[in-house]
């Protein structure tokens, strides 16, 4: 025993076990995520419930399982339920959503499952996804046209033809609406702080009334011409309606510039319910989200991660490598150095919300308000830059991560062996030129790292975001076709801060469930992305600059 | 007792104390140096003649590289080092306070103990002095790349791969090409501070070899633990000890008839 202790063998046991339990910890919650996450996008079946209640009354129930568990009957009695001809100690019971939100109180219901008679999954049971008020599962029945009923031999390829048409034409109506109409907007709002601008400067003289006004007028009428435009893609995608049968037996007319896709998960094969899945996380990661971000796609939250992060890289990369030369190349030797380098280093632990917090005092209210009054007073008393925005919040994480950059900056040039310094200094380069043409290349790769870790901390940073521009819901992208293009004055949505909403801000906590995973599964992989294609740029520095091994 | 046999290769004896101007490549006056409080160079006085090579040998520590260092103001680097005392070229003290100490380096130019090419290709690595200067001009920089390597006897080797890294040479080309950099700026001096220390036996004799072809064109000063290096390739050989300039003559006479006690204990091996 004391042999074995002697020889080192517990020791490697010891690591290699806190290694071990590290990776199952990491690989557990990857698994575990990606599992909740990614199923919510497989088709599930639809089972259509017969259900008996004590007085023998029957219901039938339509939708899908979405999580079942095991309750001891002591707790349901407490509360008050008795099942008749039931005497196990615990009882299962399985949590359906039933859909069909305008009809039914509660999109979600618990079922007993000794109250279960009978449980069927027909083919012709459909999902319909539609763009307001969720789900609606139901038989389809027929088509109607200009409500007149449409004699169709082939119900499921004629819905699918008109779905596809009133898609298009919704998809039309959305183009005018954001690009074409939004132009007009912008461009109007444009004018309004153009006179309002000349207003203040005195200037506003009655030539340049006339010429705001008669642009205005212009901008006017252009709009009327294409919201004529939009009215008739409307109308035109409103000719259509389905007409299902739902749970309770009553036929029901959904108008079809509603209708999303309708699906028959209980008559899919494998290949088809593959195709689906792809098709739903396609639709998640490129939709907007609709219904208080209970429903559909997170594009506008992915994009405003990602931008957010690379504003940031963009911000943080020259003013940490800058600062960590002087720290490193210029500043003397002394202990002031060491005091300024102990406090970047513990500036590195101060919790994130205090950057929050002062970012909004100082960018958001004092940079940003001062800001405004100086350029621009048109748009008065409403803030442009005096107000949270995307540009504060990169600002903000930059600050947060700065101490990393200079940290890891400052490590890669002390790692540079002095010879070539030497080189260089002895075929007549000044300091500045040596920095410059070898240094600085040969740093590179410590300053990618640094780079990383700033990446991987500033994606998942949300709590000073809340304060300095993150929003549950941004109606329109940083970046868009308007001049200037980028309008970093905008406030985004961030997927950290989107799975914070959907979970515990949402209506509907059951239906966002799926979704909390879903996106932070996202999240995990967008960070992952980001720091994968750093560290790709980073090793082919590496290879490039590779030190001198002699 | 070491064998020296001095090479047939060297010029004739010069008389060191009182050369004239003209063969005088720099000279130095009463330096003195300290790192700190500790003084490592004591009064140095000692003329450099032009285009020969001048030996710096020594046991370790007795300061023959920091002399070397000061030629270039390389010292300069060094926080606590202060130097007093003089080194002319052409007439003007370099420690004065207006000399433009990277002119300065152009004109004296060095090459360290380990090769130290900078991470870029054969051709940049040569022409980094020139783009210092500001020369871009592409036919340019290609005759001075051709004649530097082949000046530095590395141009055979590598013509074909001159965009290749540098880092992919053997260490003795690796030497090779650092000393084609170092005279592809046209120094008037070169300082080789132990250039074979790094080296394989047959890449030191290569680079011995080049060292008495550029002594045509340049003055070159080396320092070298190596006695037999010194023997071989050096005109004149300084032998100091403890921070001291023992003794300084022609490379025939130190090595066969020396002076000093001093200096004979040491070529004899009985320390060092």
């Amino acid at each position: 025993m004391r042999n074995w202790f002697k020889s080192g063998a517990p020791w490697i046991w010891l690591t290699a076990g806190s290694v071990s339990i590290s990776l199952i910890a990491v690989l557990g919650v990857m698994a575990m995520i990606a599992w909740r996450g990614l199923s919510f996008f497989w088709p599930a079946a639809i089972h259509e419930f017969e259900v008996r209640a004590n007085d023998g009354s029957s219901q039938v129930i339509i939708g899908e399982i979405y999580d079942s568990e095991e309750i001891p009957m002591q707790r349901l009695r407490e509360s008050g339920v008795v099942l008749d001809g039931y005497d196990e100690e615990t009882l299962t019971r399985v949590l359906l959503k039933v859909g069909n939100r305008e009809y039914v109180p509660l999109d979600f219901m618990w079922v007993m499952q000794p109250q279960i008679v009978r449980d069927e999954t027909p083919a012709e049971l459909a999902v319909v996804e539609r763009s307001k008020d969720g789900n609606f599962y139901g038989y389809p029945l027929h088509l109607l046209e200009n409500g007149t009923v449409v004699q169709s031999s082939d119900l499921r390829a004629d819905l699918q033809q008109r779905i596809e048409r009133a898609v298009a034409l919704n998809e039309q109506a959305k183009d005018l609406q954001q690009s074409d109409i939004g132009a007009i907007n912008y461009q109007l709002n444009r004018l309004r702080l153009e006179r309002r601008s000349l207003e203040l400067k005195g200037a506003l003289s009655d030539s340049e009334v006339a010429r705001i006004e008669a642009a205005e007028q212009q901008l006017r009428d252009d709009y009327k011409l294409l919201e004529q435009r939009l009215f008739a893609y409307r109308d035109d995608a409103s000719r259509d309606a389905l007409v299902v049968r739902d749970m309770r037996g009553m036929e029901v007319t959904l108008p079809m510039y509603r209708i999303l896709d309708v699906t028959f998960p209980n008559d899919m094969g494998l290949f088809s319910k593959i195709g689906h899945f792809f098709k739903q996380i396609g639709k998640f990661v490129t939709e907007d989200p609709r219904e208080a971000n209970t429903e559909g796609g997170v594009f506008p939250a992915i994009f405003g991660t990602v931008f957010m992060v690379l504003l940031m890289s963009v911000l943080v990369t020259p003013f940490g490598v800058i600062a960590a030369i002087y720290l490193h190349e210029y500043a003397g030797k002394n202990s002031i150095t060491r005091l300024i380098r102990i406090a970047v280093i513990n500036l590195a632990g101060v919790p994130s919300i205090v950057y929050g917090v002062f970012g909004l005092g100082f960018f958001v209210y004092m940079v940003g308000g001062t800001l405004d009054q100086i350029f621009y007073p048109e748009g008065l008393p409403s803030p442009t830059f005096g107000t949270p925005g995307v540009m504060w919040s990169a600002i903000t994480l930059a600050i947060l991560t700065l101490p990393v950059v200079i940290v890891s900056t400052e490590e890669g040039l002390s790692r540079i062996p002095s010879t070539l310094r030497e080189g260089s200094l002895a075929l007549g380069a000044t300091k500045a030129e040596t920095l410059w043409r070898i240094i600085l290349p040969m740093a590179s790769p410590a300053i990618m790292t640094g780079l990383i870790l700033a990446v991987a901390r500033a994606a998942g940073e949300v709590a000073p975001l809340m304060l300095v521009g993150v929003v549950k819901s941004a109606p329109m992208l940083p970046v868009d076709g308007n001049f200037p293009y980028f309008h970093l004055d905008r406030k985004f949505m961030h997927l950290g801060f989107h799975i914070y909403d959907v979970g515990f801000q949402s209506p509907n906590v059951e239906a966002a469930r799926p979704l909390v995973y879903a996106t932070s599964f996202l999240l995990v992989t967008v960070i992952v992305g980001l720091n994968l294609t750093a560290i790709g740029v980073r090793n082919h520095l590496r290879e490039k600059y590779r030190s001198l091994e002699h | 007792m070491i064998s020296v046999t001095p090479s047939n290769l060297q010029a004739e004896a010069l008389d060191l104390a009182n050369l004239s101007a003209e063969q005088t490549a720099l000279e130095i006056r009463g330096l003195n140096l300290h790192y700190g409080s500790a003084q490592a160079l004591y009064d140095i006085s000692m003329k450099i003649p032009t285009n020969r090579v001048t030996a710096f040998i020594g046991p370790s520590g007795c300061g023959k590289s920091t002399l070397l260092r000061c030629i270039n103001r390389m010292n300069d680097l060094v926080e606590i080092c202060k130097v007093s005392g003089e080194i002319v070229l052409h007439d003007k003290n370099i420690y004065d306070k207006d000399v433009d100490v990277a002119a300065l380096r152009r004109q004296v130019g060095m090459v360290f103990q380990r090769p130290n090419p900078f991470p870029k290709s054969i051709y940049e690595n040569v022409v980094y002095g020139m783009r210092l200067q500001g020369v871009n001009d592409r036919r340019t920089l290609d005759e001075v790349v051709e004649r530097s390597l082949k000046g530095a006897a590395l141009w055979d080797e590598v013509k074909d791969r001159l965009n290749a890294s540098a880092f992919g040479l053997s260490g003795g080309q690796q030497q090779r090409l650092v000393i084609a950099r170092a005279i592809a700026i046209e120094p008037e001096v070169l300082l080789l501070d132990e250039p074979t220390s790094a080296l394989d036996p047959i890449s030191t004799l290569t680079i011995e070899e080049l060292i008495t072809e550029l002594k045509n064109k340049y003055t070159v000063v080396i320092v070298t633990h190596n006695m037999q290096q010194a023997a071989r390739v050096s005109d004149q050989t300084a032998f100091m000890y403890m921070g001291k300039l023992i003794e300084y003559a022609d490379t025939n006479t130190l090595f066969t008839t020396p002076d000093k006690k001093q200096t004979e204990d040491y070529i004899t091996g009985r320390y060092g």
